[in-house]
Parts: structure tokens; C-alpha cells; sequence
């Protein structure tokens, strides 16, 4: 099996790549405010975009509470 | 005759002053906007603030837009974020353009509230905190799976089938995937261990780096000299996958933790106060408190809190004093009367002068001694760190034995056999166990109302002996009631009819007394319509009814003008008159809390003694004490008094709670084992406090004790399955029959059984 | 063809997504269309007529790439173009190189037309294409991550959507897969010998295959399906924090699940063991992004009754779980046993195939194309619905023949006498799979139907919408 020779090399430098990538993300802000993100990518108001002309087919629904309210 | 002060403010009935009701102005004071802001410069030299706001009213993600929309349409803001799930806004602005009352204007116009974040430090470090934690935990779990997989064909493959440079280019990745787990995630753990040792004391980090320690450095030398005196195995997958469980229990205290301090961040933010000073052209101006200095002449209105010790110049009124002193009665005060800096403003609108601010008022004498006590608290001893000690020098003295013995028998295996036994002793059962079991009793006792700030108190609540509780604010609440109305002898009126007229009589005085008496309810009363209100401070209320006749509501004194010198039939508080003929009489009590009687019996039940702590005299204090069966009394003490009846308990080996509200609670809080503060209590108790009963209720102070000492058994089961499970697998390991990858997963078993029942502890 | 943004209003760059949704559409006629075909041929073998550009071991392949690359590549393209713009509030970077890879991708799917029926192979499963065509794969994939993550980096909403996580991990992953996998010495233009030899080269390619299906079929199908779905159902996803744990999950165990495909074959059988214990412990991930799609109608399931587009995507995570359920119970080597070289492998291939891919796919094109022309809705609703139901019937009556004939088959292959000799000649087994395989094409040309009805639909719908540049809508800069 020396492809292992190959592969296992290779995927201990994408680990420490893919930890580098992590940190990034943990460092940057990126998991902090999820409930939030989540419910962002269907605000209306903001979102004109796709060129309706109409009202969407799925009506956006009224947001749920966040849950780390109680 | 004192001359009749006109009531000059008509304020309408049952409407009462909420808060200092600081106007928004005051935060554009440089000196009350820094502590929220930091600057930066623009690119054009301009100067900008960047400000922190504690938003309310947040109700979902979407409120977060709608505030950062109406943020944004202010001219002169130039960003604007807001994390919804903190409610938290940071606003870049140009103080140049606009400022800071106008943000919150705007986001007070849509529909929400915001108060500067004075907790933005503490939240940055919490952030901060929570980052490295997250980033712990994923290098360890992430790189664990990754070992893992380097590690199975190790275990999946027949004898002789791996051939010894693929094992060990297996072994290799394995390390090499190990490394940022060692280097990045188990800092905390030689770091904590390192402390420990060098305070000469055997804290739970000691056995864990020392397994993390020695397994590594075994399983690197097997990697790269196979066959030499560190043998074949290597234990990577099992360090990696320990440390992993270790982070996630500390992951899950991280998230109760910051749960709650948040929580009780909100609870605390407020405006800053401001108090109405006199210019020197006789002219009133708002300012911060922070700016007044001694001979300042401030007016202060009814229901805010006096922002500094000296006396009154002009009006006269009653201070509500309870939160410093205890004491359940407002106290008259008129022109040259003290008045504490804190103590409450209840009667009229009075001017007053200043004589000592800040750090010099009784308050914040009162604040420097709970800090002096906090340092004297004496230090608990965890339950998991007793067991520690022992714990660890008998499998440090077991490892040596076993490598000695083996050295004789089969030098080989003398190192493996030593390491099995470090590895196969779990000390998850320290590092797991107790923390999982806190966190979770904590996250039980949040939903039902107790708000527990620091973990270690739950275990100290379980082995408290002692219980002394305040009265005023905490079994009472904060204000009289009606207890009952006697009519005069002789006279054909029934009770409920002055009951209803005394009631509709007070409903326009602010008097303690008169909202006890209008709370009390009347029912309706066929003539309502009242002129000529007068009150008189110290006496009582005067008004003429439809009929012209002129009714009387107050002191003795007052209601049987001017057929004066006769004493009162029988005792009451207040009295009604009609035209110089008194009708009937008024007596008050003060509320007990909904359960307080249930609660003080339960404690008593489950073996605790109760001590009555207050600042208010004897008489009131007894009559509480008998109501709720307390034996045990200390009456119209001054906070230096309740410390030292504490500290004397203490001093006899009693581990005791302190429950209280007041400024005046603060230090016996600060002293005691374990503290707990009402949610209407005063801030810098709520501040000080181990947990805030949010509820208010007396009865979940027995909850919270029930689930301290349900969580404590927990934790010693355990304790307890930690030792049998020791106790059967050592041996195992010492005679050489566990093979190690027995001895990781065992370990892991254990460690989930042991979390699985911690979480027991939420329920 | 790229429209210049007026500088008062900028604009989404869409003419790439349009193009890309387009030609999707016209692949996978062709892809599902060449699959029939071969369909057909294993049915009644004559279907060969003979000439070598119509056997069935050169459009095998052809059918492989068209609707795994062709048509399952286009999409993705379209749908990461424009959920990466729209999540990130920007427009796209570099748009001339979202242009070329465009063209790019189109000039591969042409080579590889061309170059698959005249027999130019590496012989390698989904990696058949010569070294040319992979030299050029290289190279618009480069330049797709280029736009892809330019476009990341100058984003106005600084939360990257975890779509966007999908996607990427699948674009940087395939560059990978694809260049080690590919890595030969070419002897001439048509034709090359792949760097690796024997078990080694197995390994490689497997390593390569099981991902290409892990990251290209299933990773950046989920990042589709983590915008449409909520933009469809207009609400958010279940758990967003679920989504992004079943994103780092998946990641966690993509590497070793390659060799279940090499059960008992001359790879060592501790690799065989470690390729069957990880594809098992990949069913946790792949379930949890399932049920979080799913839950994501909780409170508002009567709306699949009335949206039809809704039905597509939600029934495709049924598949999507029945899949990665079906694939770990399939790596067992006991089960594997049975199933290796039969038909059920073809059935698990095309349930994850026409059940997942195919109906994700449909459905997040039917929400995307009347939006490229200025509309909110398909010409017809109807032509939807009658799409959804033809193309289930079709993926069942497929995936049930499949499964039928593949376990007939291991059964019968592995029938033995008292002393030893085999039951059934391997012909016999072939016979009895007949009318399976007829079986089988019925429910292909469904699906090829339903997949013609919707190229009339978007037919239909361009014609009555119009091109409509869509702004960007000012982001309040965020802290």
C-alpha cells in the first residue's frame, strides 16, 4: 500500500489546513450571532434583487424568537 | 401651624414615578459617554466614536435589522452592527453631526430601548474567552477523529497484516496530527497544573497533564524508535479523544456561564443618573451625578434616589430608607434634616444640599466594606479537589510499583504497564463530573428563577448549616399593607365605607400609607369627587367632598383637629375624620412574600438553622419573626453588627448562606459561604451575590438548596463510580491483561457514563 | 454579454447564472438521454448496431460525465454564481473570468462528447476524460475558485452563509481530488497511462471517486440546498447551528471512506475495514443535514401541498437520507459481499443520482430561472407538478427494478451445489435480469420526460419574462 506514502502525508497537511481555515473563521467573528445569520438571507426589505415583480411564491413567515431569549 | 403645601403636582392616581427618569440628555456629558465609547480617526483627521449600547426589547433576529436600519438613517452615523443575541449595538458616529441622546432617539423610535454598555469590557473578555474555547475544543475533536483514523487499521488488522514501516507511517500521521492538539488545546490543562504545583497543592489539572504528558511522550518515542525503551504502541487516539471530552465539559460550564452573566448584565444596565442642579443664575440644569460637588443645590423629585449625603433645605418629605438601613418605614425629614446619598425620596419634591459625594457618602462606605469582607470569605474547599490529592499520589505510587515490578519480571513492558495505568485511571470523574453536574444544575435552577453567577456556590449552598435572611425587601416586600379598619365605637357606619373613602382620599398622596391604603382596593365610591386637596408632611391629607364637607386623613393629631388633647380609642396608624369627627382607624403591616411562611418551614425541615438579620427596630422585627416562626433575632443592626454576627457563626465552623437585597446586605453577602440577592434588590447586592433569585419568590431559595444537595449526591455517585471503576480496571492493568486500546476505551465509557449522570443534575 | 453596471446602482453580474441554469437544463436532456440509450442497449444489446461510437462501453462514460458534470457541474456553477452574490451583497469578482470558465466548462463537456465515443479514455470510473480535457478541467477550476472566493473576500455582510462553506470546501476539494487522481504521462495527445499502477492506482482512484461523490455530488448539492430550501419555503433553516456542526462533521470523516469500493479485492483487508468503519460513521453527518433541511418546514408543512417546487426539494432530502443510509448499510463487507458488482450498486448509485441530485437540482433551477428574467414564477405551476410526479414514478420504478435485479443477481452468483460447483452459469443470471433492466428503462424515459417538460417550461418562460439586471441592495456597513 505505498500510496499511503502519498495519502496519509497529504491529508495530515489538509488537516493543518483545514485547522488554519477554523481558526480564521473562530478569530474573524464567524460563529458568533448564528440565530441571526440564519434568517438573514430572507429579509425582504433589503433583499429587491431578484427582480420581482411580484410577491415572492413563499411568503416569508414571521421570524421565530431567538431561542437563548429564555 | 405649619404652613399647607398646595399640592402642586396633581399626579394622577396610582401613577407613580418609575426610576431616577433620567433625562436622555445627560449622555452627551463627555464624562458619561466615555466609559461606552472608544475613538478613532478617520481617514480626513476627523474624530469618531465608536459607542456600545445595551439594547431591550429585542424579540427575534429580525428586531436587530429594524435597529440597525433606524440607526443607520441618523445623519452623521457611519456604521452600525448589532448582535441580536446579545442585544448588543456598536455604533461608529461623528460626534461632530450628531449625538449620542440622538441614537437613542432613534431606537427608541422604533420601538426598543438602549442604555450605554458599561459592561462591554467584561463582555470582551467573555468574547474573547468563548473564541478560545470554541477553537480548543474543534482542534482537539477535529484532529481526534483524524487520529482515530489513523489509528484503526492498527486495531482492524490481523497480526503480521500491517507491515511495520506502514504501521509506522501510520503512527507518524498520528503524531503529526497530535501536535496542534498538544500545542493549541491542552494549554489550559499544564498551564492549571503548573499553578497548582507550584501552590504546592493537587488541584484537578495535575493528573490530567500528567496523563496527557507522559502519554505523549511515550507514544512519540514508540513512533520514532520502535522496539526501544518506549515499545511499539502508541496512545495518540486515546489522548486526543480524552482531551476532546475534558474541553467539551469545560465547553459546556464556558456556555452556563456566560449565559448567566449576560442575563443578569441586561438585568443591571441602566441610564446613568443625573440630578438637577442649581446654577449659579438660579437657573436648573441636568446634570451627571458624577459632576456634583460639595455646596451643589440639587432638586430632587419624588421617587428618585438622593444623590448624596446632607441635608435638606427646603420641603418636606419621607426617605425610604430600607435598602441601606433595613428600616420598613419611611422616615420624615423636613428643612435641616440628613438624608443618605442612595436612600429613596418618597415623600414631596425637597431641595437639598450637598455636603459629601461619592466615595465620602455612607453608601459607598458601606460598598468599601463588602469589598474589605470579600477578601476575608473564607476559601471553600471543593468536594472533587479532596478527593484529588490522595487520589493521585496512590496511582503515581501504583505507577512507580508497577514499572518496578515489571522491570524485574519483563523490562519491556515496564513502561507500557506504568502508562496503562496513568491512562486507564480516569480522572474524568474530577474534571467532568463535578463541573457537567454544576452546569447542569445551574442551567435547571435559571429556568425556574434562581440565577446561579458562580458554580462553586451550588456546592456550597449543599453543605450550608446556617441561614440568615433580611427582612425588609427580602421576606417582605416593599410596602405596607392594609391590616385592618376599625370604625369608631358608637358610630353606625360600616368599615368597608371608610375603607372606600379613606382609599379614594389617598389614591392622591404618594405617602407609603396611602398607597398601602389604596392598593388595599375600595370597591367604588358613589362620590369621588374631591377639592381643596391639601397634604401636609408629617400630618396627613385634607379635602372637601361634593357635599362640602371637609374630610381628614392622617396622625391623630390631624384628624381630630380641633377637638384635640383626647387620646385615640385604640391604636391604629391612620385615622379618618369628617368634619373634626374621626370615623375610624387604620393598621398597617408589612407584606410577607408569597411563601415566605412555607419557605422558612421547609429550610427548618431540612435541618438548617434561620437567623432574622435586619436594620429595622425590635418591634417590627419580632412581629415578623413570630408571623414566620424564626426564634432567632437581630434587630436594628447596622451592616458593621450583621458582619460580625455572621463572621461569629462562622468562627463556631457553621458554613452559612446570607439572602438579602439592600445596600446594606452587601457586605454580610460579600462575608458569607454562599450569597443569594433578591431580583428587586438593590445593584450592588445583585452585583455582589453568588445568585439572584430573579423570582423573588422565598420558596426557591429551598429549591435552590434542594438542587445543591440533589447535584452534591451526583457528584459523589461519581466520585463513587470513579473509585469502583479504578478499583476494578488498576489491577487489570497492572498484571499486564488490559490491552491499551481497552484501556482508552474504557476510559471513554467512563467518562460518558459519568457526564450522563450529571446531567441528571438539570431536572 | 456582461453587462457594465450603471455607477450610480451596482449590480449583480447574473448573465454567468443564467447562461450556466441554461445549459443545465440542455444536459441533462442529453446526459439522461444518453443514459436511455444505454439503458436500451443493455436491454437489447443489438441497440450497438454495430459501430464502435454507439457501443455501450464508450457511452457508458459519456452518460457518467454528461449528467455528473455536464449537467450536475452546470448547476452547481449557476447556483454558487448566484447564491454567493446574493449572500455576500456583492457583485461577482472578476466577472470576465466567470465568463471564461463559462465557456471553459462548455468546451469540456464538448471534448468530452467528442472524445468518449471515439474511445480516448483513462479507463478511470467518472475520470475517463484524456489529458488535455483534464489540463483544461485544471484550469477553469482554478479560475472558478479564483471568482468564487474573490467574490468571498470582497463581501458586504461580513457572516460568511453556510452555503457559501459548502460550496467552497466542494471547490477546493475537487481541485485536489482531481489533480492527484488525474496525475499521468501522456504518450501522445489521445492517450496517457495513469502515474499510479495496480491496487496503488485502485486506491487513488477510489480515494478520488468515493469524494468526487462525497464533495461534488453531495457537498456543494447541499449548499444548494441550504439557500433554496429556505428561500423557497421562506423560512429559515431549522437549526443553523446544526448546519454549520453538519458542515465541520461531514469534513471530519471524508477521507477514509474510499475503499468500500474495493471490498475484497486485492486492496489489504485492514484498509477494506477502516473504508467500512468510517463510511458507517458518515451516516451521522449526512442524517443530520437531512433532518435539518426537512425540519425546516416544521410548523408549515401545509405547504407542500400547494408548491410544487417545494415538493422537489424536500422529497430530494428523503432520497438524499435514504442514500446515506442505504451506502453505510452497503459498506458492511457481509452485505458487500452480495452486492458488489450487481445491479443494486447501479440502484444506490441512481437513487443518490435521480433522487438527490436530480430533484435538488430541479427544484432550485425552477426558483432560480424565472428570477433570471425578471419573474417569480415558472410559466406553468402545473407542467411542475406533472414534472414532480413523472419523475418519482420514474426514480422508483428505476431504483426498485435495480434493487430487485442487484439482489437477485449476488444470490444467484453465489448459489453452490452440495459438491461445490456453481448453481447458475453467469449467462442464466443475465437472463433473468432482462426484464429488469426493461423495467428500469421505463422509469429513465419518465424521468428523461420529466426533465423534457421542464425544458419546455423554461422555453416558455423566457419567452414570456425578461432580462432584468438586478441591484445591489446598500448594505449597512457592518462594524
Amino acid at each position: 500500500m505505498d500510496i499511503l506514502y502519498l495519502l496519509i502525508p497529504l491529508s495530515a497537511v489538509l488537516v493543518l489546513l483545514i485547522l488554519g481555515v477554523f481558526g480564521w473563521a473562530v478569530f474573524r467573528g464567524q460563529f458568533e450571532d448564528l440565530d441571526r445569520e440564519g434568517e438573514r438571507i430572507l429579509d425582504l426589505e433589503r433583499v429587491t434583487v431578484d427582480g420581482d415583480q411580484g410577491p415572492l411564491v413563499g411568503q416569508p413567515e414571521e421570524s421565530r424568537p431567538i431561542v437563548s431569549q429564555k | 401651624m405649619t404652613a399647607a403645601i398646595a399640592i402642586t403636582e396633581v399626579v394622577p392616581p396610582r401613577a407613580l414615578p418609575t426610576g431616577p427618569g433620567a433625562p436622555l440628555e445627560v449622555l452627551d456629558d463627555p464624562l458619561e459617554f466615555d466609559a461606552c465609547t472608544r475613538w478613532e480617526t478617520a481617514a480626513d483627521g476627523r474624530q469618531l466614536a465608536e459607542s456600545r449600547l445595551q439594547l431591550s426589547g429585542l424579540y427575534c433576529a429580525a428586531c436587530a435589522d429594524t435597529i440597525e436600519q433606524a440607526l443607520q438613517a441618523v445623519v452623521g452615523v457611519q456604521a452600525v452592527s448589532v448582535v441580536a443575541a446579545t442585544q448588543r449595538a456598536t455604533v461608529r458616529w461623528d460626534p461632530s453631526r450628531t449625538r449620542l441622546s440622538t441614537l437613542i432617539r432613534a431606537v427608541q423610535a422604533a420601538g426598543y430601548d438602549g442604555v450605554p454598555d458599561l459592561a462591554a469590557p467584561a463582555r470582551e473578555l467573555r468574547r474573547r474567552e468563548y473564541r478560545a474555547a470554541l477553537w480548543r475544543l474543534f482542534v482537539a475533536s477535529f484532529c481526534a477523529m483524524q487520529v482515530m483514523m489513523f489509528a484503526t487499521p492498527s486495531y482492524l488488522a490481523a497480526p503480521g497484516e500491517l507491515a511495520p514501516d506502514m504501521r509506522q507511517l501510520l503512527n507518524w500521521g498520528a503524531w503529526v496530527v497530535t501536535l496542534p492538539v498538544i500545542w493549541f488545546a491542552a494549554g489550559p490543562f499544564f498551564r492549571g497544573a503548573w499553578q497548582q504545583l507550584r501552590r504546592r497543592r493537587i488541584g484537578m489539572d495535575v493528573p490530567v497533564a500528567l496523563a496527557l504528558g507522559v502519554t505523549f511522550v511515550a507514544s512519540m518515542g514508540a513512533t520514532f524508535e520502535p522496539g526501544g525503551v518506549f515499545g511499539h504502541e502508541v496512545y495518540f487516539d486515546s489522548l486526543t479523544m480524552f482531551l476532546s471530552f475534558l474541553l467539551a465539559g469545560r465547553w459546556l460550564e464556558l456556555l452556563a456561564r456566560h449565559h448567566a452573566a449576560e442575563d443578569l448584565e441586561r438585568a443591571l444596565a441602566k441610564l446613568p443618573d443625573t440630578a438637577q442642579r442649581r446654577t449659579a443664575a438660579g437657573d436648573w440644569e441636568q446634570v451627571s451625578v458624577r459632576r456634583l460637588r460639595p455646596g451643589d443645590v440639587v432638586r430632587v423629585a419624588v421617587g428618585q434616589a438622593f444623590p448624596a449625603d446632607g441635608p435638606l433645605l427646603q420641603g418636606h418629605t419621607h426617605v425610604n430608607e430600607a435598602l441601606l438601613t433595613g428600616e420598613s418605614e419611611p422616615l420624615p425629614r423636613g428643612p435641616g434634616g440628613e438624608v443618605v446619598a442612595a436612600s429613596i425620596n418618597v415623600g414631596s419634591p425637597v431641595l437639598l444640599r450637598v455636603d459629601r459625594v461619592g466615595a465620602d457618602t455612607r453608601f459607598e462606605a458601606i460598598v468599601a466594606m463588602m469589598r474589605s469582607a470579600m477578601s476575608q470569605r473564607p476559601a471553600g474547599a471543593r468536594l472533587a479537589d479532596r478527593w484529588a490529592g490522595p487520589f493521585l499520589w496512590a496511582v503515581l505510587g501504583l505507577a512507580v510499583l508497577a514499572a518496578a515490578a515489571w522491570s524485574v519480571i519483563d523490562p519491556s513492558r515496564a513502561l507500557w504497564v506504568a502508562v496503562s495505568v496513568l491512562i486507564v485511571t480516569c480522572p474524568c470523574a474530577f474534571s467532568l463530573a463535578a463541573p457537567a453536574a454544576l452546569v447542569a444544575a445551574a442551567g435547571g435552577l435559571a429556568r425556574r428563577g434562581v440565577v446561579v453567577k458562580r458554580l462553586e456556590a451550588i456546592e456550597a449552598l449543599a453543605g450550608v448549616s446556617h441561614v440568615f435572611i433580611d427582612k425588609t425587601g427580602t421576606l417582605t416586600e416593599d410596602r405596607l399593607g392594609l391590616r385592618d379598619v376599625r370604625v369608631m365605637p358608637g358610630l353606625a357606619r360600616a368599615a368597608a365605607d371608610c375603607q372606600a373613602r379613606a382609599a379614594s382620599l389617598a389614591a392622591w398622596s404618594q405617602h407609603p400609607l396611602s398607597r398601602a391604603l389604596t392598593a388595599a382596593g375600595a370597591g367604588s365610591m358613589a362620590d369621588d369627587h374631591w377639592t381643596d386637596l391639601q397634604e401636609l408632611p408629617g400630618q396627613g391629607l385634607q379635602a372637601r367632598d361634593a357635599h362640602g364637607r371637609c374630610w381628614r386623613l392622617g396622625s391623630w393629631a390631624w384628624a381630630s383637629e380641633p377637638a384635640a388633647a383626647l387620646p385615640p380609642p385604640f391604636e391604629a396608624r391612620v385615622w379618618l375624620s369628617c368634619d373634626g369627627r374621626v370615623e375610624a382607624g387604620f393598621r398597617f403591616d408589612e407584606v410577607l412574600r408569597d411563601g415566605a411562611e412555607q419557605a422558612v418551614a421547609d429550610l427548618r425541615s431540612l435541618g438548617l438553622s434561620i437567623t432574622l438579620l435586619t436594620g429595622d427596630d425590635a418591634d417590627r422585627a419580632a412581629a415578623v419573626a413570630q408571623r414566620l416562626g424564626i426564634d432567632d433575632v437581630l434587630a436594628a443592626a447596622t451592616p458593621e453588627d450583621k458582619l460580625a454576627r455572621v463572621a461569629a457563626a462562622q468562627a463556631r465552623g457553621a458554613a452559612v448562606a446570607m439572602v438579602g437585597d439592600g445596600i446594606n446586605d452587601a457586605p454580610v453577602l460579600a462575608r458569607s459561604d454562599v450569597s443569594l440577592a433578591m431580583g428587586q434588590g438593590a445593584l450592588v447586592a445583585r452585583s455582589q451575590a453568588d445568585a439572584v433569585i430573579v423570582s423573588n419568590r422565598p420558596t426557591d431559595l429551598v429549591l435552590a438548596r434542594r438542587v445543591s444537595t440533589r447535584t452534591m449526591r451526583i457528584v459523589r455517585q461519581n466520585l463513587v463510580w470513579a473509585a469502583l471503576y479504578n478499583a476494578a480496571c488498576i489491577p487489570l492493568a497492572l498484571v499486564g491483561w488490559l490491552p491499551p486500546w481497552a484501556a482508552g476505551l474504557g476510559m471513554a465509557c467512563s467518562s460518558l457514563l459519568v457526564i450522563a449522570n450529571a446531567l441528571r443534575a438539570a431536572r | 454579454m456582461v453587462s457594465n453596471p450603471s455607477p450610480a446602482v451596482p449590480e449583480y453580474c447574473d448573465a454567468p447564472v443564467r447562461m450556466f441554469a441554461l445549459v443545465a437544463v440542455l444536459w441533462g436532456i442529453v446526459g439522461m438521454l444518453v443514459g436511455v440509450i444505454i439503458a436500451a442497449q443493455l436491454t437489447w444489446p443489438e441497440l450497438n448496431f454495430g459501430i464502435p461510437w454507439l457501443s455501450y462501453g464508450r457511452l457508458r462514460p459519456l452518460h457518467t460525465n454528461a449528467v455528473i458534470f455536464a449537467f450536475g457541474g452546470s448547476a452547481l456553477f449557476a447556483t454558487s454564481y448566484h447564491v454567493v452574490q446574493r449572500t455576500c451583497q456583492t457583485r461577482l469578482f472578476m466577472p470576465r473570468l466567470a465568463m471564461f470558465t463559462f465557456w471553459g466548462w462548455q468546451l469540456v463537456i464538448v471534448a468530452a462528447a467528442i472524445s468518449l465515443p471515439l474511445g480516448m479514455t483513462q479507463a478511470k470510473e467518472y475520470a475517463e476524460l484524456e489529458w488535455p480535457i483534464d489540463l483544461l478541467i485544471a484550469v477553469v477550476w482554478v479560475a472558478y475558485a479564483v471568482v468564487f472566493f474573490g467574490t468571498i473576500g470582497k463581501r458586504k455582510v461580513s457572516h460568511i452563509y453556510v452555503a457559501n462553506w459548502f460550496f467552497g470546501a466542494y471547490i477546493i476539494t475537487i481541485a485536489l481530488l482531481h489533480i492527484v487522481n488525474s496525475a499521468a504521462i501522456p504518450v501522445s495527445l489521445t492517450k496517457s497511462y495513469s502515474a499510479y499502477a495496480g491496487v496503488q492506482d485502485a486506491m487513488v482512484q477510489w480515494w478520488y471517486g468515493h469524494n468526487a461523490v462525497g464533495f461534488f455530488l453531495t457537498a456543494g448539492f447541499l449548499g444548494m440546498m441550504y439557500y433554496y430550501i429556505p428561500k423557497q419555503a421562506g423560512r429559515p433553516v431549522y437549526s443553523y447551528r446544526l448546519s454549520i456542526v453538519h458542515f465541520w462533521a461531514l469534513i471530519f470523516t471524508y477521507m477514509w471512506a474510499g475503499p468500500h469500493h474495493l471490498h475484497y479485492t486485492a486492496l489489504p483487508d485492514w484498509a477494506q475495514s477502516v473504508g467500512m468503519v468510517f463510511s458507517l460513521v458518515l451516516l451521522a453527518p449526512s442524517w443530520g443535514g437531512m433532518i435539518n433541511g426537512i425540519m425546516t418546514l416544521s410548523g408549515a408543512w401545509h405547504k407542500l401541498r400547494d408548491d410544487p417546487i417545494l415538493k422537489f426539494l424536500i422529497v430530494s432530502l428523503s432520497f438524499y437520507g435514504m442514500s446515506t443510509f442505504e451506502g453505510p448499510m452497503m459498506s458492511i463487507k457481509t452485505v458487500n459481499a452480495l452486492s458488489h458488482y450487481t445491479d443494486w450498486t447501479i440502484g444506490h448509485v441512481h437513487s443518490g443520482a435521480l433522487g438527490w441530485v436530480g430533484l435538488i437540482t430541479m427544484g432550485s433551477l425552477y426558483y432560480l430561472i424565472p428570477r433570471m428574467y425578471g419573474r417569480t414564477q415558472m410559466y406553468s405551476m402545473r407542467a411542475i407538478e406533472l414534472h414532480f410526479w413523472i419523475a418519482t414514478i420514474g426514480i422508483v420504478l428505476y431504483i426498485a427494478a435495480m434493487w430487485i435485479a442487484g439482489v437477485m443477481q449476488g444470490l444467484m452468483w453465489r448459489a453452490v451445489n452440495a459438491d461445490g460447483t456453481l448453481v447458475y452459469s453467469f449467462v442464466e443470471s443475465v437472463k433473468a435480469t432482462y426484464p429488469f433492466y426493461a423495467i428500469r428503462l421505463g422509469g429513465g424515459l419518465l424521468y428523461l420526460s420529466g426533465m423534457l417538460i421542464m425544458a419546455w417550461n423554461v422555453l416558455m418562460t423566457i419567452r414570456s419574462g425578461k432580462v432584468v439586471s438586478a441591484p445591489i441592495p446598500l448594505v449597512a456597513a457592518h462594524a
